[in-house]
């Protein structure tokens, strides 16, 4: 098990590295020095300043990581909202499809709803929430933590602001989830060590609590990265549309106007996430179903 | 209908709904590039065309899909904006499998473990949303290129996918039957490739198609894609965003078709669970 952890622990640490590599290869691209050697140059000065901290400052004047992460608690909060709804639908859906006959009856169905792009989905609910919820979706409500506005009962604030993008992010998530589980399912109900219990005599609600549960879950956390992935890339769409101020949006505005040590720092944080996410979702795999490779 | 396919030894299931959803991704993607490729006779306007109807008409007679606040046809744009989403993702793909996959499945019989270098390098690139990665890569280049880009930026996932596929082809029995006889890395590789691109090539183009226009219509929605007047679906949509709550027509019919199009490419990409493999 340590061994395994170690592993980890080194590919965390080699990924992190490789990170701040790719991110400090961005302003040396963008503006790239003439020869070979001062570009290895710049980029070895970009990836130590980088590495200690210093992102340089944004087209505003400020220090481009403190804005950043000025705006990351926002992209949190809509990422978690967005999680618990992903998990909740996601779940409960790749559940009831993962039984064979299911799987068959819905699938045309599910190829349809999963063809949606994230944007879409997103335009659709301010169609839907305006008028039947006169939910006002508009760019200049100030950017208010949700716990003040349920505090106040502001919840047509709170229903634009966080919840309509938490559903898009949700239902991004939800169909990421789902296929993730009827995969893995399929590949738990396929397992030859099966039928060798159902031999021994064990039954099979038996063996799919102790066997195939915790393969099922172990699959579904080794996915984790994938699983944020998709959850980020959904966040900046929904931060978008809902014209929400959060780290995704600050990153798209970044770079449109080549606004290099803001992009660094914004994708840099995004890079961490997902590192870490992935990091704790083998480590979690790993307790369940131990293995010898991550 | 129903068969089997045998592929390295390993009898696959092929059902019905695999065949009927192939044919109709298929199918359908075939009907969608003739409409592409006859878009200036079906359209009944040339692209970008204003008042050729009256402002914000409803769909009806006078105006099939209805038009827009210029006066613009919303059925002769939809149509025109397919055609450039169409072929914007068709490049993507194109280079998603080519410097992808190809190249993926080839890094595995790389010397001195080159190709596993390459998968590490590959595997950081993963750390970020493709999303992100092609908009960095249209910021880089320009907007001109935004298809070059999204297909770029689709490569690193692809080439996993075919990296990991080789590396259990690698380790398979057949490969090692093979070495243990002496028959060249090369000859082997040239027979892994003939088998993937006549078992897998559908598969894989389907998916990365899949990805290349959704990516290729968000980032356009963001404003970094096309640009008009070459306007494709994701801009259309984008320009239908601040009138859509009162004019539907104007957002939903390139929508749909945006749908459509995904739809397709996903169902030419069903595996036997009856979900893109």
């Amino acid at each position: 098990m340590w061994r395994i952890w170690l592993l980890a622990a080194a590919q965390f640490l080699g990924s992190l590295v490789g990170a701040i590599l790719l991110v400090s290869l961005l302003p040396v691209i963008a503006h790239p020095p003439d020869g070979l050697w001062p570009f290895v140059t710049e980029l070895a000065e970009r990836f130590l300043k980088i590495g200690s901290g210093d992102f340089g400052r944004s087209a505003a004047g400020s220090p481009a990581m403190t804005s950043a992460w000025a705006a990351f608690p926002l992209t949190v909060q809509l990422l978690g909202l967005g999680v618990a709804l992903a998990l909740l639908m996601g779940i409960s859906l790749g559940f009831l499809l993962s039984a064979p006959r299911a799987i068959r009856a819905a699938a045309p169905l599910l190829q349809i709803v999963t063809s949606v792009p994230v944007f879409l989905v997103g335009l659709a609910l301010i169609w839907v929430a305006t008028p039947s919820f006169h939910v006002i979706t508009s760019a200049d409500e100030p950017d208010l933590a949700l716990s003040i506005m349920v505090r106040h009962g502001d919840w047509n604030s709170a229903w634009s602001a966080y919840f309509l993008p938490a559903l898009t992010i949700g239902v991004a998530g939800a169909a990421h989830l789902q296929m993730s589980l009827r995969r893995a399912a399929a590949a738990a109900w396929m397992a030859p060590y099966r039928s060798g219990l159902r031999m021994m005599g064990l039954g099979l609600l038996d063996i799919n609590l102790r066997f195939a549960l915790p393969e099922i879950i172990a699959a579904l956390l080794r996915d984790a990265r994938g699983f944020i992935l998709t959850l980020i890339s959904a966040t900046a769409i929904a931060e978008w549309i809902f014209h929400r101020n959060g780290a995704a949006v600050l990153f798209l505005n970044a770079t449109a106007s080549h606004d290099w040590a803001m992009a660094t720092a914004t994708l840099l944080l995004f890079a961490v996430f997902t590192l870490i996410v992935g990091f704790v979702g083998d480590l979690l795999a790993s307790f369940i179903v131990p293995e010898d490779t991550l | 209908m129903s068969g089997s396919l045998s592929y390295f030894g390993a009898g696959r299931h092929v059902s019905n709904l695999e065949v009927v959803s192939r044919a109709a991704g298929v199918g359908g993607l075939g009907l969608l590039a003739v409409i592409v490729a006859l878009n200036n006779v079906i359209a009944r306007a040339p692209a970008g065309a204003t008042y050729i109807a009256k402002r914000l008409l409803p769909p009806g007679s006078d105006a099939v899909m209805g038009s827009d606040a210029l006066g613009r046809d919303i059925m002769s744009e939809t149509v025109h904006a397919l055609a450039v989403s169409f072929s914007s993702a068709a490049v993507s793909t194109a280079i998603a499998i080519f410097i992808g996959a190809l190249a993926g499945f080839a890094a595995v019989r790389l010397p001195l473990r080159m190709g596993a270098a390459v998968r590490v390098i590959s595997g950081i690139l993963r750390m970020i949303p493709t999303l992100f990665l092609a908009v960095v890569l249209v910021a880089l280049s320009s907007r001109e290129f935004f298809a070059i880009s999204v297909g770029l930026a689709i490569c690193p996932e692809v080439f996993n996918a075919g990296f990991d596929r080789a590396s259990s082809l690698a380790r398979s029995r057949h490969a090692m039957y093979a070495r243990a006889s002496g028959i060249p890395g090369l000859t082997l590789l040239r027979r892994d490739l003939v088998y993937e691109l006549r078992m897998n090539i559908v598969n894989v183009t389907g998916r990365a198609l899949a990805s290349s226009a959704t990516i290729l219509a968000t980032i356009s929605f963001f404003g970094f894609g096309a640009i008009p007047p070459h306007r494709d679906l994701g801009l259309l949509i984008a320009e239908a965003q601040t009138s859509y709550l009162s004019n539907w027509w104007c957002a939903l019919f390139p929508a749909l078709a945006l749908v459509v199009l995904v739809l397709c490419a996903r169902l030419a990409a069903t595996d036997d669970s009856g979900q893109p493999s």
